[in-house]
């Protein structure tokens, strides 16, 4: 090989391997040694050094034969014994002295490194891109139903997840899953590091509840010993859900709608404006136009949450789907209690088809939890199904009761409506206990106390 | 039949990269020819489809859940069991030299010398990310158009946080009828189908008959 040809590739730092027409290594230089191998030294066959060049023969001898000019392969990846990837460029030519070839190789892990590193952080953000995007396509599934109504609700946040900017406004009586909607709404239009903040307006006094959206200036009151960062603050770059919006007093209404329109916060007892981000979905099940008729919410601030308004659908309307949710929430319940109750019995699912559920998902999922609790069996039957309805008319009738004029005898009255639980019940004390709100222990004392048996 | 004498000859000296030795049979009675032949084989696919974890998990029988961009190229190698050769006493046994590559933005002259003499490959997709399985045809048409004779076998990864859905399936179909492919669902994570796609994919590639 030229002398000077040496010279170069060695000041350059690069290594080489002299090999023959029959791909057996016959010289290596002193640099080649570094390179982590099998084995590479001359005597030893090429192809055995350099498992890269398997296949690549035809190509090879190509280039011996100076018909090919050469042949690479980039950041080719070996291993170094401490486990530390290291990265090589490698080129065979022809050498014209032996009819033979050259193999040159030049490390290049620290640009390999640097490659990795821009690589790595490009493809993380397009994974997490996607994986919010199939997270929010999991959340929307969340949102359990094939109703026109549900249907309906999904195309909806199917097409706000486009404007990820636009206010919302959702709708609805209480239990019906504003708060849910407004999680699928943040994260299928959101980054998976944007912040979701939430607040239930109606939930804290006043005063606290301006410093918990606006934050506090250290020194703002005497007991402010620290600032404290306020919730829209925190929401920066992603969304607040303002629960209960409907419960925000007249002047805070003022104050955030000021901050809405300047998107800009000032925490109390600072002058000093921040700019906040925020995309605002907010929630209430008053009529909020009735409540701007009667002065108590302001119509500027209402129009500027109507941009988007979404209303949910009371559980009493989704016919079917009710017994969908009913489903879910005994797989849910399964879980959480460890139990194996698969089915609701033909009488049960008709109590839960027609009640009117006033506290829609919500008291679906406390009903069932309820039967759950007690249930025995792998199905729930109707009289397990204790709804809120029944409970107030039975209240209603309690209050009904009055002493009479010559007294009564309130031990007689207990045994009486034990006995008259107990056949209710068909005899089973645990679902008498339940009728009576009792413990079954407490039951069972007090059947000895009156010695039912 | 083996491959013959001449492909070992001084003008093409290892088109086959064949090493063949003498070996006892396990009926200790009577010597029979074991042959080693070394085969390239390709893993194609996006990004994060789990090309990495499939090697890793079919060699080293390890996995990691954690993201490491491949650069480049990394070269495994693995035995595969003998196998009879039909009508001759002689067994094979397959080396293959597992070719982990990096996603490439772009077809040039770097991934076609990568690409350049393999004889299969297995083309992954993201069961989790339906459009990973889009991208797949066009590397998948890049490397036939390179090794026209090369076998191929279509996986959709990571069935462990999902199983095919309509958009993958659909996916999947059309990927093994075009390309006359085998196709497996795998988990790189749990193991499943993994050593399966690669007995395939040597069945597939013939060797050595
Ligand atoms: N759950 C699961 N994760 C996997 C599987 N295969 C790969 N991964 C993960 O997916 C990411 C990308 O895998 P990697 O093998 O580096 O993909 P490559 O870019 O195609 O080489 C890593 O975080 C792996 O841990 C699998 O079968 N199941
Ligand atoms: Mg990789």
């Amino acid at each position: 090989m030229n002398p000077l040809l040496k010279q170069i590739l060695a000041a350059r730092r690069i290594a080489h391997w002299q090999f023959d027409a029959d791909l057996n290594i016959v010289a290596r230089d002193r640099l080649a040694k570094t390179m982590p191998s099998l084995g590479n030294e001359p005597g030893g066959s090429l192809l055995a050094a350099f498992p890269e060049l398997v296949g690549s023969e035809d190509a090879l001898m190509a280039v011996i034969r100076g018909e090919r000019k050469d042949l690479r392969l980039e950041y080719v990846n070996r291993n170094a014994t401490d486990g530390d990837p290291s990265y090589w460029h490698l080129m065979v030519l022809a050498d014209r002295a032996t009819d033979g070839g050259i193999l040159l190789a030049e490390e290049v892990s620290k640009l390999a490194r640097l490659q990795q590193a821009y690589n790595q952080q490009r493809y993380e953000h397009v994974l997490l891109r996607q994986h919010a995007a199939l997270r929010g396509r999991f959340l929307m599934d969340s949102i359990l139903g094939d109703s026109p109504a549900i249907c309906d609700l999904r195309d909806k946040i199917k097409t706000l997840s486009k404007v990820p900017t636009a206010t919302v406004l959702l709708l609805g009586e209480s239990g019906t899953g504003k708060n849910l909607t407004a999680r699928v709404i943040h994260h299928s239009a959101m980054p998976p590091d944007a912040p979701l903040v939430e607040i239930n307006c109606g939930a804290l006094p006043d005063n606290l509840i301006e410093a918990e959206l606006f934050g506090v200036e250290k020194g703002a009151f005497t007991h402010a010993t620290a600032s404290r960062v306020g919730l829209l603050e925190e929401a920066a770059g992603g969304s607040i859900f303002l629960d209960e919006i409907g419960e925000l007093p007249l002047n805070l209404q003022a104050k955030l709608l000021s901050a809405l329109e300047s998107k800009t916060i000032r925490r109390l007892g600072s002058n000093r404006a921040i700019r906040v981000n925020v995309r605002i979905i907010a929630a209430t099940n008053r009529d909020l136009q009735a409540e701007v008729a009667a002065q108590r919410f302001r119509e500027d601030l209402f129009y500027r949450l109507n941009v988007v308004s979404l209303t949910m659908p009371p559980l009493r309307t989704l016919g079917e789907d009710i017994l969908t949710i009913a489903h879910h929430l005994l797989a849910v319940f399964n879980m959480e209690f460890k139990k194996k109750v698969d089915a609701f019995t033909a009488a049960a699912e008709e109590k839960l088809r027609h009640y009117h559920w006033p506290g829609n998902v919500r008291e679906l999922s406390n009903c069932i939890e309820r039967a759950m609790i007690f249930a025995q069996g792998t199905a729930i039957d109707a009289p397990e199904l204790i709804l809120s309805e029944g409970i107030r008319v039975a209240a209603e009738s309690v209050n009904d009761w009055s002493v009479p004029a010559d007294g009564i005898d309130l031990d007689t009255v207990e045994r009486q409506l034990i006995l008259s639980a107990l056949e209710r019940a068909g005899r089973n004390k645990s679902k008498a206990a339940r009728l009576l709100g009792l413990s079954r222990d407490t039951l069972r004392y007090r059947l000895e106390k009156y010695n039912i048996t | 039949m083996i491959p013959k004498a001449k492909s070992i000859g001084k003008s093409h000296p290892v088109a086959l990269s064949i090493c063949s030795f003498l070996q006892i049979s396990q009926s200790g009675a009577m010597f029979c020819f074991m042959i080693a032949i070394k085969k390239k084989i390709c893993l194609l696919g996006t990004f994060a489809v789990g090309k990495t974890s499939t090697v890793e998990r079919f060699v080293y029988s390890r996995f990691n859940e954690r993201y490491l961009t491949t650069i480049g190229v990394r070269v495994s190698q693995k035995l595969m069991p003998p196998m009879a050769v039909p009508g001759n006493s002689a067994k094979v046994q397959v080396n293959l030299l597992i070719w982990d590559i990096a996603a490439m933005d772009r077809f040039d002259a770097v991934v076609e010398n990568y690409y350049r003499g393999a004889a299969g490959a297995i083309a992954l997709g993201d069961l989790t990310r339906p459009d990973s399985f889009g991208q797949l045809a066009e590397i998948c048409s890049r490397f036939r158009s390179i090794n026209p004779e090369a076998a191929l076998v279509i996986v959709g990864n990571k069935s462990d946080l999902q199983p095919p859905n309509a958009d993958t399936a659909v996916e999947i179909d059309q990927l093994a009828q075009q390309f006359g492919a085998p196709a497996f669902t795998t988990s790189a994570k749990s193991g499943e189908n993994v050593d399966a796609v690669f007995s395939r994919l040597v069945r597939e590639m013939g060797a050595p008959v």
